[in-house]
């Protein structure tokens, strides 16, 4: 079992450019790509090149605008920012999840106007609480970032929609709810998107969820218990 | 309120059809569309509320393909997944597999050498108008023009065809190592690709004679199904349901990965948003991907590694395995252990057929992922028929569902 911080990053953004011996047209892509002025590339010069060539989420530090403005207007209950690869995770209570996606849409200079995914993952194996994070992946045309944020919420425990900010959450949510039973507040059509509306068996994304279902599917004909039971080895 | 006909199914209880006084001489009614009504390219549902001949609402209803593929991904070693990406939009399965290959190799923190990178493009370029042709071939079908049809898949089969030649398989492919690729490209499918560059052009010409132009063919796609851009950023849409509305998003532009930041390419912007936008744009997709192939090939490296040199992460090169000891055990404990990723978490995205394909992982140090997220473009673009519908004429309804280009297979997961 891994608490919370093993899964955060191990990326420093002190990490430099270095020559990559095995590829060196690599390290020449990133230089181009620094110099050329048509890209907003800030930041990336931190990175590996070779994780130049996979996406843009803006600075490795601190100092990264959507952190300084969520801070700004929220201060300590944005909790953490955390850094991977290239890649910029802001984790802010889920108190002010809506408020936040609306900042950062709304403001003028970063323009996260797309939320490219909502999902969740069930954090059981990995930390005692809370048990779930709510995942959305912005991105902004404006600037070419990503950005990620990340809300944790407890089972049971109701977080805010995001329909009124993003269109695009309608589906999204409704998955998530479908495969994870977080239920998303304010949502005008919470049903299951791609399980049966009449599933009974709970909410398969989830860790304590069995592979193979908590029932046994018994063919037609077998009630008896005359069906061969395949041993499950797999794990849980 | 007539009630025709009940029926229970999986997916709850539901009129078949049923007709709803409104009062003032104003009836609605509700018409099932599907699941398996050919227009709907696949298993989904429409929910369709009439007034007249006019659509009031449409409620698509998906689900019916539902593998559970994000749950067999927690469940597979990072290795062991790459055949299931096919199995999401089987008509474009190399697209796929670049896309969880890169995630996986974002994790990882491994390149793949240079002309496995050419060789990928080129794979994934054909792949793109491979899904095009089936899009295109089914669109037009379901408007009307049948041959359509026959011409695209004509030209469809050609790819498959290289697709064998390269990997053995024509529709799973399964091709993508993490790392590079197993198997080089031979100077005959090189041939075949250059015989496919020659050819094209002109069939795709015939096309656009039969289509662009054709009276019957605008009055069923020009001003229908507006998306207005402000709705088609808000619905989180990409690629040509995006770009048809006039907004320039192309990851292979804005985020390039591979090789694309070298090659030469233009995005095509659409202006209306409408269904004739979209077959535009789709349409000058084709011809920049043929840009695209032209160039690789040029830039190509003739030779070269074809797989990254990492004793972690990369499966050992088949030729060694078979003649020493030490990478015949790491070829064994490759296969049957996995690897161990880094913890962390990545979201890579590529420009699919059909917009953004995102794979987020969330890694715990396994062999297996933790959580196995796959963003499809298409589910994400479907959310907008009730919008598009809305007001529509019923008629219209399949060439809305033909323009979003959606695949059961990766809209269910």
């Amino acid at each position: 079992m891994a608490d919370e911080q093993d899964l955060q990053p191990t990326a420093s953004p002190d990490d430099v450019v270095t020559a990559d011996e095995d590829n060196p047209w690599l390290t020449e892509i990133a230089e181009q790509q620094l110099t050329e002025p048509a890209h907003d590339k800030t930041g990336i010069a931190k990175v590996h090149p070779s994780l130049v060539l996979t996406g843009f989420w803006g600075p490795l530090s601190e100092d990264h605008p959507a952190h300084v403005a969520l801070m700004t207007a929220f201060g300590d209950r944005v909790k953490e920012i955390a850094f991977f690869r290239d890649e910029v995770t802001i984790r802010v209570d889920p108190s002010i999840w809506v408020d936040a996606h609306v900042l950062l849409r709304d403001d003028a200079d970063l323009a996260y106007r797309m939320l490219s995914d909502l999902t969740a993952v069930d954090m059981l194996k990995l930390r005692a609480a809370p048990r779930f994070d709510v995942v959305s992946q912005l991105y902004s045309i404006k600037k070419r970032w990503r950005l990620r944020l990340k809300g944790g919420i407890e089972d049971g425990e109701l977080i805010e929609t995001l329909t009124s900010v993003y269109a695009a959450a309608g589906w999204l949510e409704r998955e998530a709810f479908d495969m994870f039973g977080i239920t998303f507040e304010g949502h005008p059509d919470l049903r299951r998107m791609l399980l049966a509306d009449d599933w009974e068996e709970g909410h398969p994304l989830r860790k304590d969820y069995p592979i193979r279902g908590y029932s046994q599917y018994v063919e037609p004909g077998f009630e008896g218990g005359a069906a061969p039971r395949v041993k499950d080895n797999r794990r849980l | 309120m007539a009630t025709t006909e009940q029926q229970t199914t999986g997916f709850g209880t539901w009129d078949v059809s049923e007709e709803r006084d409104l009062g003032g001489g104003q009836r609605e009614m509700v018409l099932n569309m599907g699941p398996q009504h050919p227009s709907t390219h696949g298993v989904m549902r429409l929910l369709l509320t009439l007034d007249g001949e006019t659509i009031i609402h449409a409620d698509p209803i998906i689900g019916y393909l539902h593998r559970g593929i994000e749950k067999i991904g927690e469940n597979k070693r990072y290795s062991q997944f790459t055949p299931w990406t096919d199995r999401t939009d089987y008509t474009a399965a190399p697209l796929n597999n670049l896309g969880y290959i890169l995630a996986v190799e974002k994790l990882c923190g491994i390149v793949a050498p240079e002309r496995a990178q050419y060789i990928r493009v080129i794979m994934a370029e054909l792949s793109r108008i491979a899904a095009h042709m089936v899009w295109l071939g089914t669109h037009a079908l379901d408007i009307g023009a049948l041959s359509m049809a026959l011409f695209t898949f004509i030209e469809r089969e050609k790819i498959l065809d290289i697709f064998e030649e390269f990997c053995g398989a024509r529709l799973t492919t399964n091709m993508m190592e993490i790392g590079g690729f197993s198997r080089d490209i031979k100077p005959s499918t090189i041939e075949k690709i250059e015989q496919l560059l020659k050819e094209f052009p002109a069939a795709q010409q015939d096309w656009e004679d039969l289509l662009s132009e054709n009276p019957i063919w605008l009055a069923r796609t020009r001003g229908v199904g507006v998306i207005e851009p402000e709705a088609a950023i808000d619905y989180g849409l990409t690629g040509a349901c995006l770009r048809g509305s006039g907004i320039n998003y192309d990851i292979r532009k804005a985020q390039p990965y591979l090789i694309y930041d070298r090659l030469d390419f233009e995005v095509p912007i659409g202006t209306n948003g409408d269904v004739y936008d979209r077959y535009l744009v789709r349409m000058e997709e084709l011809r920049q991907t043929l840009r695209i192939l032209r160039q690789c090939l040029d830039q190509m490296p003739t030779d070269g590694p074809i797989m990254a040199n990492d004793s972690n992460y990369v499966i050992p090169p088949h030729h060694n395995v078979l003649r020493t000891a030490e990478d015949m055990q790491r070829h064994f404990v490759w296969v049957i252990k996995g690897f161990n990723p880094p913890k962390g978490e990545v979201y890579s995205a590529i420009e699919h057929s059909k917009g953004e394909l995102g794979h987020y992982i969330v890694s715990d140090g396994t062999s297996m992922p933790y959580r196995m997220r796959i963003r499809t473009p298409d589910f994400v673009n479907l959310q907008v028929l009730p919008y598009m519908a809305e007001g529509a004429m019923l008629a219209d309804s399949v060439a809305l569902i033909g323009t979003i280009d959606i695949v059961l297979g990766s809209v269910d997961r």
